[in-house]
């Protein structure tokens, strides 16, 4: 075997690791909204366990500054189906993909739209 | 007060899960429809047993709903099984019949539930399932909403149901073959592009409704070869929404051979032709998990 770096490794002992040291929570991914339109984008609006409120309010998870959007606007919320997008009654609505919906499970690149504003659900890994 | 539909199970005629079918779903028919506290169940497909483990997560008390069944074809009966709110001995199931004392669907409902088919005899349900029925008529008020039906062309027979509730109407009409309703069979392959003729009572039992789910399963290119297979094509659906003048059309029983993207191809296609015509009815493909206000106007 030639004295090369391939030829060492090849009769190297392999070293042991403790792989849980290493960084693969830095590899995933969260869900998330991004805010592409009508608001203060771009925006990007990760999801987790807790339901995130979508309004105009002060006291809205996530505010977003438009005329379009009540004050509590939307709710998404994690289900055993996935996350779920449900209309806490606003004035102009929520639309997935075009369709005026009172609750959607979310696919990965819907397109959600509460008034003027628009976001785009994306699935994390 | 509010009159919601919720969709469970979208595909026709067999379970599609996978990545093909992500978006729009893999269970079979199943339809929730709520007015107020009351609980209407529209066919018992594989999506019945995701709707029984929703309901049986919501909490509160006794559980009754309201099942009617299109027809006991296996895509519409299979989740039946499955439904835990069905274990539960404090709930009560009605199985309706479409007509005075017909006891029909619930006893062919039972009998998928023997030991040659299912280990859980139906019998060991512990909950009450009793078969009901529209009556004389047809047609029935259920804790105030009157509800319908229309016997519609499928192999066997199968009916529509519709659902009125204070000025507003959702129609569930899957597993019809439009196509051999029409008055003029012949007519979608001379003159394609002409509104095609339906019946009078079927037209009159969707009129106006705000939201109509009918089975628009193939396309025109698919459906020469489908022929007699109890479902049709997707652009029938629309002369039909068309003439009945209703606002919201969602197509439903989705081939089990289209993919999501065959779904949206499905789709454009229905776009197109409402747009020939000049009609503004509102066309989108049924999915799981998309739940529609019926009484937001």
């Amino acid at each position: 075997m030639e004295d090369t770096v391939e030829g060492r490794l090849e009769f190297q002992k392999t070293e042991a690791h403790d792989i849980s040291l290493l960084p693969t929570r830095l590899l995933r991914r969260p869900h998330m909204l991004q805010l592409i339109a009508g608001g203060d984008q771009p925006r990007t609006i990760s999801l987790g366990n807790d339901p995130v409120t979508i309004g105009r309010s002060n006291s809205a998870d996530v505010r977003i500054m438009s005329a379009d959007l009540s004050r509590q606007h939307a709710m998404i919320e994690r289900t055993a189906w996935g996350y779920r997008i449900v209309d806490l009654g606003s004035r102009n609505g929520v639309y997935v993909n075009e369709v005026r919906a009172h609750s959607c499970v979310l696919r990965d690149g819907d397109t959600v739209q509460l008034g003027n504003v628009v976001l785009i659900y994306l699935e994390g890994n | 007060m509010a009159f919601f539909s919720r969709f469970w199970g979208v595909r026709g005629s067999i379970p599609t899960p996978g990545k093909r079918t992500y978006r729009y779903g893999g269970n079979t028919s199943c339809v929730e429809v709520r007015v107020n506290d009351t609980l209407f169940i529209c066919d018992g497909g594989t999506g019945l047993r995701e709707l029984g483990n929703d309901i049986m997560s919501r909490g509160g008390g006794p559980i009754t709903a309201h099942m009617f069944f299109s027809h006991m074809h296996w895509d519409h009966i299979q989740g039946f099984p499955f439904f835990v709110p069905a274990y539960v001995p404090s709930n009560t199931l009605y199985i309706y019949g479409t007509r005075d004392g017909d006891k029909r669907f619930h006893r062919l409902l039972s009998g998928q539930m023997s030991s040659s088919y299912f280990p859980v005899d139906f019998a060991a349900l512990g909950g009450k399932i009793a078969p009901a029925d529209l009556g004389v008529h047809g047609t029935k008020a259920i804790d105030g909403v009157q509800v319908s039906c229309l016997r519609v062309h499928h192999p066997g027979g199968s009916y529509a149901y519709s659902f009125e509730w204070n000025g507003h109407k959702l129609v569930y009409a899957t597993d019809n073959e439009l196509d051999q309703m029409l008055q003029d069979k012949e007519q979608p392959v001379r003159e394609p592009n002409a509104l095609r003729r339906l019946p009078r009572d079927l037209i009159d039992f969707c009129r106006g409704a705000d939201l109509l789910i009918a089975d628009g399963q193939y396309t025109d290119a698919e459906y020469p070869s489908k022929v007699g297979w109890g479902h049709a094509r997707c652009t029938t659906v629309v002369d039909l929404a068309i003439q009945a003048q209703v606002k919201e059309l969602a197509i439903y029983h989705h081939d089990p051979m289209h993919s999501d993207e065959e779904v949206d191809k499905v789709i454009s296609m229905c776009r197109a032709r409402a747009t020939g015509f000049e009609s503004d009815v509102f066309i989108f493909a049924a999915r799981e998990g998309l739940e529609i206000r019926i009484d937001r106007d």
